[in-house]
Parts: C-alpha cells; sequence; structure tokens
C-alpha cells in the first residue's frame, strides 16, 4: 500500500480557558489519527461538539495542534514553510457560504486571487481561467462581476468550491458544506462535487453531521464523538453493521421516511 | 418578563420601504442637509474674494467695531477690518488646518490600527499601550507642552491635530479589523497562500471603509472646535492671519459690548461642524442600512 | 371528524407590498386541525412555511397583511381580534417554537424565573403554585432535574437543553396547539430525535395540536400526521404523511423525495437534484409556481393558470395541471 495523501496522526487539542476563577482545559481532540488515501472520499461524521471541525482545520494548519503531527505524502509539515508549500496541494471549502467569501470582493477577483498569489498564469489569461472554473462548477460566467451579497446560498457554496479548485489541488477538504443549502441545492451541489471528484482525480475529506449525505458520498467512514474516534470503516459496513454503541445511536436517531410512522390523524 | 418574550425580536417589521429620489441616492435627510451646509460653507470660503471686496488684514481706525450694517455685514472688529472678510478668509484657514488634521490623524490612526490586528506580537503590545497613553493623556495639554517648546505655525498646529486624533481612529479600526479578522474568509484567503499584508489591504480593509467615512466627518468636525479651542487660547494661527478660533479671541475682550464680534465666527464653527456631524450620522445609518441588507440577501 | 376543530383556516394569504406591486409570501393555505392532530408543513427556504406560522399568530412583519376566507380558533373567528385579544391566545392557548431558542429566552434571567412569569401572564395564581407549575412543565418537556434547573441561566445550558427550556416556557400556560418553526433543525440529530419524540408524547398524552414546519421529508415521516408540502408560497400537495412519501403525486414531492440522500442510497443510485432554484417572492405570478423547474409542465397552461386541487385518494389532494390532465401516469 502506498502511503497516505494526508495523515493526521495521534492530534491533540486543547484548549485552555477559565471558568470561575479556575484554569479550565477542554480536550477537543484527544489522539486522533486519519488517513486519507489517493482518489478516496474519506467522510468525517459526528455531532457538535465532536471535534471534527477543529480536526479538519487542523489539517490544513488554520489551527494548530497541541500534540501529534500531520503528515502530506509522508513527509511531515511543521514549519510555517512546509504549510505554505501543502497549501497548494490541499485546499478547504468554509461551511458558510456567506461569511467564508470576502463581502467588498467581486467573484472575479474573489476566483483569480489564488492565481496571483501564487504566480501561476499570466494576469491576461486568469479571466479566462476564472470564466473556465465558473463555467465548470456550473455558474454562469457573467457571475465574475458581481459581489456575494447578489448571490444564493447555493451560488456562493459553487464559488467557494470553484475558488478552492482554482489552485489544482489533489486533495479538498469539506467542512459541512451543503449543511446551511435547501434539500434540492444541496443535492445540486452534491452532484457537483461527485462529478468534480472523479473529473480531477481528488482525494477529498468531507466533514458532515448529516449520516444520510455521509452514506450517499463516502467511501470510507470515521465516527467521532467528544473529541475521540469512535469507530472507522468502509461506509457500507459503518452503516450496516455498526460496532460502536454511539454509531448505532446515532444512525437509529437519523430521520427515515420508511419508518413512517401510521399514527392516527 | 411576560409570555410575550417569546416573541422577542420577532415584531419588528422591515421597515418600510421608501421610493424617490434620496431613497435611490441612499441619502437619508439628515446626510443631504449635512452635505448642503458644507457644500454651502465650502463655496462660501472658496469664493471669498468674490464674496466680500474688503481685505481681512486691512486695519481702519475709523470704524472700529461697527455693528453689522450694510457696508460690513458682520461688521468690524476693534482695529475696524471687515468681519465678513476676516470669517470667510479664516474659514479657509481653519478648514484647510482641520481637513488636514483629519486626513493625517486617519492615516496615522488606520496604518497603526490595522497593524495591531495585523502586525507582529510585539508591535501589537506596543500600539495597544501607545493608544491607553494618548486617549488617557489630555490633548489640551499636550498643545500646551508642545507650542511651550516649539513656536506655533500650521504645520505645527496640523501636527498637534493628528497627535490628538489618531487614537481614536486607530481604537476603531483595531475594532474592526479584530472582528473582520475572525471571519472565515480571512481564513479562507489563509487556505489560498495569502500573506497577511494583503489580507489587511484587500481583504479587511474594504470592510473598514465605511465606518473611516463616518470617522472622518466626526474627526474633521472635532478638527475644527479643536483648531479653534487652540487660536482661541493662542496656541494656534498667530496674528494678524485670521482664523476662526483667533476671531473669537481677538473679540472676547468686547464681549458684552460687541457680541457680533465672537457670535458671527462662533456660528461659523458650530454650522460646520452640525454639517459634519450631520453627515457622520448619515453614513452611519447608511452604512448600517447596507449592512442589513446585505445580511438579508 | 368529531366536535369542534382547533384552528380552521380557509384560504389564507400574507400579502407584502413589494417594489414592484403586491406579492403574496403565502398563498391559499387551508386546513383543519383538530386536538391531538399533528399538520407538518415542508418546503424549502422561500417556501412561505415560516410566513404562514407567524401569520397564525397574528406575528407577521409589519408591512405583512393576512387575509383569509376563514380563520377560526375553536369555531371563534380570529379576524378583527385586537392586540390584547391576540396575547391572551399567543403563549396562552397557542404557542410557538422557533427555530433558534435563544430569540425566546433571555440571557439575563434564570430560566425558573421566565417560566414563572410566563405562567404568572396567563393564569390566576400564587408565586408557589406557579413555581409548581413551572417545574411540572419543566418535567414534562424532559428537562432533568428541574427543581435544579430552575436557577440555571439559558447561557449554561446546552442547545437542546435550552430547546427544552423554550418548549417549557410554551407549555407553561397549558396551550391547546403547538406550532414547532424548524424548532429541532439546529439541534443535533440525537437532540432532534428526543425533541421530536416530546413532541408526539404531548401531543398524545396533553391532547395538544401540533403545527410542525420543517424542510426535512424524512423528518415529517418521523412526525405523521398530516402534512402539507410547500413550494414558492403555495401549498402543493396534502394529505396523510404515510400517502404523500408513499405515493408522492407533485412533481416538487418527487424530486425533493429524489434529491434528499437517504440511509440506503448510495453513489450508485445517483440524486437526482431539482434543476434551477426557488424563484423569487413576486414573481410566480398567476402560473404554476413550480413550471419552471418541473420536468412535466403542461405547456400553455402552466404559464398562466396554477391547478385547482385534484384528489390523489382519500385526503390525498395535489394542485398540478399535468396530474389533473393524466393522474399517475403524466408523473416524472
Amino acid at each position: 500500500m502506498t502511503a497516505p495523501v494526508l495523515e493526521a496522526s495521534a492530534i491533540g487539542k486543547v484548549f485552555t480557558g477559565r471558568r470561575e476563577g479556575k484554569i479550565h482545559h477542554h480536550h477537543a481532540l484527544r489522539q486522533v489519527s486519519a488517513s486519507l488515501s489517493e482518489g478516496e472520499i474519506l467522510g468525517i461524521v459526528g455531532e457538535s461538539g465532536s471535534g471534527k471541525t477543529t480536526l479538519s482545520r487542523i489539517m490544513i494548519g488554520i489551527e494548530s495542534a497541541s500534540s501529534g503531527e500531520i503528515a502530506f505524502r509522508g513527509t511531515p509539515v511543521r514549519r510555517q514553510a512546509d504549510w505554505r508549500a501543502l497549501r497548494r496541494q490541499v485546499q478547504y471549502v468554509f461551511q458558510d457560504p456567506f461569511t467564508a467569501l470576502c463581502p467588498t470582493m467581486r467573484i472575479g477577483k474573489a476566483l483569480a486571487e489564488p492565481l496571483a498569489i501564487h504566480g501561476i498564469c499570466p494576469t491576461s489569461e486568469r479571466q479566462q481561467r476564472v470564466a473556465q472554473m465558473l463555467e465548470m462548477v456550473g455558474l454562469h460566467p457573467d457571475i465574475a462581476g458581481r459581489l456575494p451579497a447578489q448571490l444564493s446560498g447555493g451560488q456562493r457554496q459553487r464559488v467557494n468550491l470553484a475558488r478552492a479548485l482554482m489552485l489544482e489541488p489533489q486533495v479538498l477538504i469539506c467542512d459541512e458544506i451543503v449543511s446551511g443549502l435547501d434539500v434540492s441545492v444541496q443535492a445540486q451541489v452534491l452532484a457537483l462535487l461527485v462529478e468534480l471528484q472523479k473529473k480531477l482525480g481528488l482525494s477529498l475529506i468531507f466533514i458532515s453531521h448529516d449520516l444520510r449525505v455521509i452514506r450517499y458520498l463516502c467511501d470510507r467512514v470515521l465516527v467521532m464523538h467528544l473529541g475521540e474516534v469512535v469507530e472507522q470503516g468502509a461506509t457500507e459496513q459503518v452503516f450496516d453493521a455498526p460496532s460502536h454503541n454511539y454509531t448505532r445511536a446515532l444512525l437509529a436517531a437519523i430521520p427515515d421516511r420508511n419508518r413512517v410512522t401510521d399514527t392516527p390523524i | 418578563m411576560t409570555s410575550t418574550s417569546l416573541y422577542a425580536g420577532l415584531d419588528s417589521g422591515s421597515p418600510k420601504a421608501r421610493r424617490g429620489v434620496l431613497a435611490r441616492l441612499e441619502l437619508t435627510p439628515a446626510l443631504a442637509a449635512g452635505l448642503l451646509l458644507l457644500a454651502a460653507i465650502g463655496a462660501a470660503v472658496t469664493a471669498a474674494p468674490i464674496l466680500t471686496a474688503a481685505d481681512p488684514n486691512a486695519v481702519n481706525l475709523l470704524a472700529v467695531r461697527k455693528p453689522p450694517s450694510a457696508d460690513h455685514i458682520f461688521g468690524t472688529d476693534a482695529i475696524g477690518r471687515d468681519l465678513l472678510a476676516r470669517v470667510l478668509f479664516g474659514g479657509r484657514v481653519s478648514l484647510m488646518v482641520a481637513g488636514a488634521g483629519m486626513i493625517g490623524s486617519l492615516f496615522l490612526g488606520t496604518v497603526l490600527g490595522m497593524m495591531r490586528a495585523f502586525g507582529p506580537q510585539l508591535l501589537r503590545a506596543a500600539v495597544d499601550r501607545m493608544i491607553d497613553i494618548q486617549l488617557a493623556f489630555p490633548y489640551v495639554l499636550l498643545a500646551i507642552a508642545i507650542t511651550s517648546a516649539v513656536k506655533p505655525s500650521v504645520p505645527v498646529l496640523i501636527l498637534l491635530m493628528v497627535l490628538a486624533g489618531w487614537a481614536g481612529v486607530a481604537r476603531v479600526v483595531r475594532a474592526i479589523a479584530l472582528q473582520e479578522r475572525s471571519k472565515d474568509y480571512v481564513k479562507a484567503a489563509e487556505v489560498i497562500g495569502a500573506s497577511r499584508l494583503r489580507i489587511a489591504c484587500f481583504h479587511v480593509f474594504p470592510s473598514v471603509l465605511p465606518s473611516l467615512m463616518v470617522l472622518a466627518a466626526m474627526q474633521t468636525a472635532a478638527m475644527i472646535v479643536f483648531e479653534a479651542t487652540l487660536s482661541f487660547l493662542g496656541m494656534g494661527i498667530q496674528p494678524p492671519t485670521a482664523s476662526w478660533g483667533g476671531i473669537m479671541l481677538e473679540g472676547k475682550d468686547y464681549i458684552t459690548t460687541s457680541w457680533w464680534l465672537t457670535t458671527l465666527p462662533g456660528l461659523a464653527i458650530m454650522l460646520t461642524s452640525l454639517s459634519l456631524v450631520l453627515i457622520g450620522d448619515g453614513l452611519e445609518s447608511r452604512t448600517e442600512k447596507l449592512r442589513a441588507k446585505e445580511s438579508d440577501a | 371528524m368529531t366536535g369542534t376543530p382547533l384552528l380552521e383556516v380557509e384560504n389564507l394569504t400574507v400579502t407584502f407590498p413589494g417594489r414592484n406591486g403586491p406579492f403574496r409570501a403565502v398563498d391559499g393555505v387551508s386546513f383543519r386541525l383538530a386536538p391531538g392532530e399533528s399538520l407538518v408543513i415542508a418546503g424549502e427556504s422561500g417556501s412561505g412555511k415560516s410566513m404562514l406560522c407567524r401569520a397564525l399568530m397574528n406575528i407577521q412583519p409589519d408591512p405583512a397583511k393576512v387575509g383569509a376566507d376563514r380563520l377560526e380558533w375553536q369555531g371563534r373567528s380570529l379576524k378583527g381580534l385586537d392586540e390584547r385579544e391576540w396575547r391572551q391566545l399567543r403563549g396562552g392557548e397557542i404557542a410557538m417554537i422557533f427555530q433558534d431558542p435563544t430569540a425566546a429566552l433571555n440571557p439575563l434571567l434564570s430560566v425558573g424565573r421566565q417560566i414563572i412569569d410566563a405562567v404568572l401572564a396567563h393564569r390566576q395564581c400564587s408565586r408557589e403554585e406557579a413555581r409548581a407549575r413551572a417545574i411540572e412543565v419543566m418535567g414534562l418537556a424532559g428537562l432533568p432535574e428541574p427543581e435544579h434547573r430552575l436557577s440555571s441561566y439559558p447561557s449554561e445550558l446546552s442547545g437542546g437543553m435550552r430547546q427544552r427550556v423554550a418548549i417549557a416556557l410554551a407549555l407553561s400556560a397549558g396551550p391547546k396547539l403547538i406550532i414547532a418553526d424548524e424548532a429541532t433543525t439546529n439541534l443535533d440529530v440525537s437532540i432532534q430525535a428526543q425533541i421530536v419524540t416530546l413532541l408526539k408524547r404531548l401531543r398524545k398524552e396533553l391532547g395538544m395540536g401540533l403545527i410542525f414546519v420543517t424542510h426535512d421529508l424524512d423528518l415529517a415521516a418521523e412526525v405523521g400526521g398530516r402534512l402539507m408540502v410547500m413550494y414558492a408560497s403555495q401549498p402543493v400537495e396534502t394529505g396523510a404523511v404515510v400517502d404523500v412519501l408513499r405515493d408522492p403525486c407533485h412533481p416538487y414531492t418527487r424530486g425533493l423525495l429524489r434529491s434528499a440522500p437517504t440511509l440506503h442510497s448510495s453513489r450508485d443510485t445517483p440524486l437526482r437534484p431539482i434543476p434551477g432554484q426557488t424563484p423569487k417572492p413576486g414573481t410566480i405570478g398567476t402560473g404554476a409556481p413550480f413550471r419552471d423547474r418541473c420536468p412535466v409542465p403542461v405547456a400553455g397552461v402552466c404559464e398562466i393558470r396554477r391547478a385547482e386541487w385534484t384528489e390523489a385518494g382519500p385526503g390525498h389532494r395535489v394542485a398540478c395541471n399535468r396530474f389533473a390532465l393524466e393522474g399517475r401516469a403524466g408523473l416524472p
């Protein structure tokens, strides 16, 4: 087996705060390990407070771990320069499509920015690249002239996706990217994600609290609870034969149209 | 607390749609009035040589402290100079000094405020302490200290204003920048590799800008009053050059007998700051409205 | 149906004065709800479901006008009620739970104080009795150790606990109807399941009516009762939850069900998203609301005329021109 594309080993995260005068340590993550293989979609599922978002943010370096290490293709990422290099290959899509875009920057500029920062292509070609990318995520190129406030939630999430893809990353980390969207729009974004993953050969980490979405999308799944990984395995296995009690409880709590209750009206 | 608390915050309806020119330009009545007033004052001061033929420094000992009349609309001062000419030409100096002070303090305050939010750790602490010291230090005292060391002149006066004004600006910029910095879009910019400088200039600064415009208006109003105060205390513009505060200083001895000497320049100061405060308030409510609209969408 | 229904609504509309002329945020909603019954209103954002709830409580935003051919609470018309009478009804006989429980709770007062105040606002009793009642409703809302929770402040509670406090607050005056507007949307799935179970239990035990608003059709199934699917301010399909979910007859309901992954779906059976976006309010005109995204619009009809209700089964009705024309054979 080849080395995983992205690997987190024994990550711990402690938030220190004061409560009623006493110093209080909150363990957001305890000894969490996760690895992403080439071309796979890894789902991380958990409820609020499970630490799934913290873990994902540590994996891209926008939050620092208290202990443990991140490695990209077998090489540990330690110094600031390593993180910069990592972010050429690993990109991140934020949960809230309304806050993840700079409110004062037009879409075209926001999409061209990664290219400008890394000096990837001549200025004259950037607008064309932006237009191509907008088309790839199913948006009209005219959107480049708009401000984020003029777009719907679904459109903004597509823009966020497009921006993350501008650097042609190998890995995409998606943090609850469909949670805020309407069901019909959520399906559009999920379908797009599957299509892009196939087309671009991306390895994907998909974080969600919605087990139905995870089941639909992911090859492998990691179940987190209170800062620990309680179960992981192939999606079918985890969903059809959960081994941990917490996973079972989680699965039982999911509303299911096939369990229609025939309560008399 | 009754059970109506259940509906707290829900009864407030969305603001009624206002139509018409004012609404389309996003001009509130206050903002429009302020802009109009300021434009009128600015025009009058600029057109001073046209509005009055009198020389603001021409002494005429034969017409001393004449009350307002057809010849001298604002009357004359203690040595017979035309008060209208002095107020108009003095206004040029006062507005120029206040404007320069505003621009300087806004610039310094913005740079330091942004550095506080995005600069290295050591600088952050330094800026915080500087703001604290500046805000705790009475600026009239500072002015006295400086003018006793250096001869008062226009550049010194402007420097004083910058020193007096920057901390207030820096505090506001710091607050907004820190708030914006914690938002996802800043993290997102970090992820695509943007440097701190880039984030500060291209991502966060545009969000600070609307508040800076409000500050600019408020700051100018404060500067007008500050300049008048300093000149009134004799630490500002030196005679014979007219400035609003200076004219009041010259008229202060006759306040009981010749009301126009202090009242009319005082009125000019008041109207100018009023217009600026109106503009500031108007801009503020406009920014809030636009923000609300943004978050609505 | 026995006895007087709790709430009877016929052709309710909520009209806003828009920039380009007035538009309807809720259009043509009718239903009746008896004690102990539940009605699930399902729809996406912009469907008008929340506005409908607010109209039922008379807390719609200011410029909106509510109109109805009939709006009766226990046989008594609500039209022309003044604000004082509405206040008696709200929180007294009809209570509402919101998506964000913090909106319903005052952060500066202990939860006990807020519930006791709510009890005192709607019934004549001593403070001691009110306290006992507060403990009782907190117990009903599933808050463990209610006596100890009385002195807690909202900020000390988790999201799920806060929503339970909001439910206790809603129950305090012994309402006959609870309206839950996306009350479980922000909660974790396990907490959501608990809250839904709780609401169902309260409905059964206290014989309350329940109006449950959600965007999640799977959740509608868990709640049970009757279902009304709304799209772009209009109801498009209504019937028993079981019937509608097993045999959806409106193209929108069908599209929505296919868009949402279930616990049994996988990538081999791709989702079929509904193309396009929800139309902006005021752009629908007189035509069928779903026509622009519908895979089977009736050319020449859907553009100009919205469908009449068509019977699809006992108590199961659909407003679709295609269905009216061809029945189930015409559905996508």
